[in-house]
């Protein structure tokens, strides 16, 4: 069995071996949404993958800046995966530093939230699968819901968007520009302009953003909607509220750098039950008392 | 909407507020049972009572206090003795300075509320059930009560009766009909009032239960989509507009469209038209829409100044101006009714979408039934409010012009500021010297009455309103007061918030959209002249007899409404940004100020402190 597959190549199935994250991005290429490449080591490999990683990164191109994050393997993996995004290497050059790369995912998984995760599993080897992916150099990005998570309303997408790599959005370094925009029409029902005083450009460096673009919107109404049509997508081929961390390259093409379920999403009172029509009416006009 | 536990006393207390300068004695306009008396302070200072601007705006006319009257006497007698809506009685109003101030009557008794839901259920779904039916019963029976208002004629006072009179059979003389006709035209007021709100309680109450079911799943769904969904496509309110786009049309297919100069009155265009046999025959089409079409009111039909489009038809010629120079550009200004229903479909399908699978059943019959029942609630303003009271009006004026020709009024106009009970008095004194011969005190009696009135409602009209008086609710729980009036927990919030002063507004986001610009204060429709290209316009509420106004406006903000509000409708149909509700727009922005409307979030901001 191999320990190391093109991203493309996996599907939801693949995920007890490769790791949620791994096996959504899988499931994105299949649907023809566009991700970046990569490939993807499975959980329970050890050094000798390494021999396989060199193929794989000549397929992204030649000497590509890559990611290099966790991607982590079982029931919890929804909320281990955001534990593990602080697992992240950017900007990684080269087989030589993916390797090391690879082996610094394996260390962060055997000590952060490891132990209690080793007992579920068994112990034994690593539990951890690592996600390689070519790194967008990207102009804006941030993450999505495709729900308002704020009140659990599925008919909205909420973005939050700054300048340069979603790092800065990710990590809270900067006030982001905040869109809640209607899935059905399409239309911006909010609009927050943010401050958006740093951001990471190519080689993950960190800067100063001049002033004259702190609060400038970070996104153009065209690009709204196209993010907002990835989203729909995106959730349609999962079936649920997805939050999406995505980048716009400096084309102002849109990627999908990984999806996960949104979890631990406000529980909606069902003030409304379903009920019929005429129950609802007499409710309204409070004659619904027997 | 009463609360049993009243909170911290943010508005002033009804019994606190002072009279204006130069307005003493302002009460002799209203009857004494509008008042906040003191046998009743007890209770009524610890009552909430709010503004009700959507309806009444401006200091009432002592005569126009019969458009007060007669509304809650029918809407309180369906609601709470036909419907018998559990939680909520009728509605009490006071007046203060001139102004209307309402509040609820609800029901608390857990007894009552289950013995009222009997009914209610039994008596509102026999309504639902057979609703087409009943509400095609209900036109024809506006469409007589139109048709005998008309032929109501207000008999003279002859020197002499004529012969038939005299020697036929079955005959009255001219005191007995006038006094007849003023009876039969208040009692035709109080049955048009009746047939208004027959309807209007259950239709509000079916799309406020279809809002209600999309907002709890999908809590920020905009109010202008639940609307969107609802609202009819061919619309009798739309109408009137569509036939002056169809007769702008037709100019410029028989090419008689170059009288239609920006600028000229409607007598200068007519008499151009005349000059052409084409001309002549648009004119006769013209004909041949006016009636009913142009029995639009220029506002929403509650004051007797509100005339309607045959009363003033400088605000559908003002259209057709505009409506052919858009053709001759090239625009298409058909209403585009194939998008519109694209659009709601879309709308519905995309929100059931998202709803869970055991909840689309009630989404689709609560969206079927809000269909059915909201032709009624956009229709009924068309026939009541509109075609019948701008003719009733006229109807008073005809009593006024017979007591004018007396000397009893200084003009016609002048009957509006005597009350009903005055106006039947002076028309008692009328015929009886009349018959007697005798000499009449009404020219002397009347005209300084009328004289210190009008003068009294000039200044009345500078007064700014507070927007509600006595305790803050903890709550707004009344059905009544929410769908109607808008007037929910949060709003009262705002408008106790408001009263520490504050540079943003907050209403109810109507129309989507974000406009910068110079505010238009109107508070009568006779302002609406004022109006400038581009600014935005500030009112109590409007009517969509405005049409006009609105293809000069850049956005619309009202101190009342809903998102179900006349100018909230219009606004989406013209695509302007509209934020309603807002409390008091009108009293905190001045003609001239920059403001900027936010119609996607509900929200004004006032840009400068005061206007130039």
């Amino acid at each position: 069995m191999a320990y190391s597959s093109p991203l493309e190549t996996l599907r939801r199935g693949d995920e007890p071996r490769f790791g949620a994250k791994s096996a959504n991005l899988g499931e994105l290429l299949a649907a023809k949404i566009p991700v970046p490449p990569g490939f993807a080591i499975a959980a329970g490999a050890d050094e000798s993958v390494f021999s396989d990683i060199a193929g794989h990164y000549r397929q992204l191109g030649d000497d590509p800046p890559v990611a290099v994050r966790s991607s982590a393997v079982g029931e919890d993996s929804a909320e281990a995966t955001f534990a593990g995004q602080y697992e992240s290497y950017l900007w990684v050059h080269g087989a030589e530093a993916i390797c090391d790369a690879v082996r610094r995912c394996w260390a962060s998984a055997s000590s952060t939230r490891a132990s209690a995760y080793r007992e579920r599993l068994g112990g034994g080897a690593v539990e951890m699968g690592v996600t390689v992916q070519l790194m967008v150099d990207a102009a804006v990005a941030g993450v999505m819901f495709t729900c308002n998570p704020a009140s659990g309303d599925r008919s909205m997408v909420a973005i939050n968007a700054s300048w340069g790599l979603g790092l800065a959005v990710v990590g809270g370094e900067v006030n982001p520009d905040d869109y809640l925009v209607s899935k059905v029409t399409g239309e911006i029902l909010r609009e927050q302009r943010g401050s958006k005083a740093i951001e990471y450009i190519a080689g993950a460096v960190r800067r100063d953003v001049p002033p004259d673009r702190r609060d400038a919107p970070c996104l153009t109404p065209e690009q709204i909607a196209e993010l907002v049509d990835l989203a729909r997508r995106v959730e349609r081929h999962f079936g649920g509220p997805q939050d999406i961390e995505w980048a716009l390259d400096g084309e102002g093409n849109p990627f999908v750098l990984q999806t996960r379920p949104v979890t631990g999403l406000k529980k909606r009172e069902r003030g409304t039950v379903a009920t019929d029509a005429m129950s609802l009416v007499m409710k309204q006009f409070g004659a619904n008392a027997k | 909407m009463a609360s049993t536990a009243p909170a911290l006393g943010a508005f002033p207390s009804p019994y606190s507020i002072p009279t204006p300068p130069g307005c003493e004695g302002w009460e002799e306009m209203y009857p004494y049972y509008a008042l906040f008396a003191e046998p009743r302070r007890a209770k009524d200072e610890n009552r909430f009572w709010f503004w009700n601007s959507m309806h009444f705006p401006l200091p009432m006319p002592a005569f126009d206090v019969i458009c007060i009257d007669s509304p809650y006497q029918a809407v309180g007698s369906w609601q709470n003795r036909v419907f018998a809506v559990p939680p909520a009685m009728g509605i009490d109003y006071r007046c203060v300075n001139g102004y209307i101030y309402i509040s609820g009557n609800p029901v608390t008794d857990p007894e009552k509320i289950g013995e009222r839901a009997e009914f209610f259920q039994r008596r509102a779904g026999h309504y639902y059930q057979n609703w087409p039916e009943l509400y095609g019963k209900w036109r024809s029976k506006m469409e007589a009560l139109i048709a005998e208002l008309v032929e109501l004629s207000v008999p003279d006072l002859p020197e002499y009766e004529s012969d038939e009179v005299a020697l036929g059979e079955d005959r009255n003389t001219a005191f007995y009909e006038l006094l007849d006709a003023y009876g039969r035209v208040l009692r035709m007021g109080d049955l048009m009032w009746q047939h208004h709100f027959e309807f209007l309680l259950l239709g509000y109450g079916a799309y406020a239960t279809f809002a209600e079911l999309v907002k709890s799943n999908l809590p920020d769904v905009p109010d202008q989509h639940i609307a969107q969904m609802v609202a009819g496509i061919d619309v009798i309110l739309f109408r009137p507009d569509a036939e002056l786009r169809r007769l702008a049309a037709l100019a410029i297919d028989t090419g008689v469209d170059g009288a239609f100069v920006q600028g000229h009155t409607p007598a200068e265009i007519d008499s151009e038209l005349e000059q052409s046999e084409a001309g002549r025959a648009w004119l006769a089409e013209l004909q041949q829409v006016k009636d009913p079409w142009f029995n639009m009111a220029t506002g929403d039909g509650l004051y007797h100044y509100y005339g309607s489009w045959l009363d003033d038809p400088s605000i559908p010629y003002a259209s057709l101006i505009g409506h052919v120079a858009a053709l001759r550009s090239g625009e298409e200004i058909a209403r585009p009714t194939a998008e519109i229903e694209h659009e709601r479909e879309r709308l519905a399908a995309g929100y059931r979408e998202l709803l869970d699978k055991d909840t689309r059943p009630a989404f689709d019959d609560l969206l079927a039934l809000s269909r059915i029942v909201f032709p009624y609630v956009e229709e009924h303003k068309f026939f009541c409010d509109y075609w019948f009271l701008t003719r009733w009006w006229n109807k008073i004026r005809e009593f006024g012009a017979l007591l004018a020709g007396h000397g009893f009024l200084q003009d016609a106009e002048d009957v509006f500021q005597l009350s009903r009970y005055e106006v039947a008095s002076a028309l008692d004194e009328l015929v009886l010297t009349w018959a007697t011969g005798g000499d009449a005190l009404g020219p002397a009696h009347w005209p300084p009455i009328v004289a210190r009135r009008k003068e009294l409602l000039k200044r009345l009209a500078d007064w700014t309103p507070p927007p509600a008086l006595g305790v803050t609710p903890e709550a707004i729980t009344d059905p009544m007061t929410i769908m109607l009036w808008g007037v929910t927990t949060d709003r009262v919030k705002e408008w106790a918030r408001q009263q520490e002063g504050g540079t943003e507004l907050t209403g109810a986001a109507a129309s989507p959209g974000q406009v910068e610009g110079v505010a238009r204060v109107v508070r009568s429709p006779q302002e609406l002249a004022d109006v400038r290209d581009g600014e935005i316009l500030v009112c109590g509420s409007t009517s969509p007899a405005w049409a006009p106004i609105f293809s000069k406006i850049s956005a619309t903000v009202t101190d009342v409404g809903g998102v179900m509000s006349h100018a909230a409708i219009v606004c989406r149909e013209y695509a302007l940004p509209a934020v309603v509700g807002t409390g008091r727009a009108t009293s905190q922005i001045r003609t001239g100020q920059t403001i900027r409307v936010d119609g996607s979030a509900g929200v004004v901001t006032l840009l400068e402190r005061d206007g130039g």
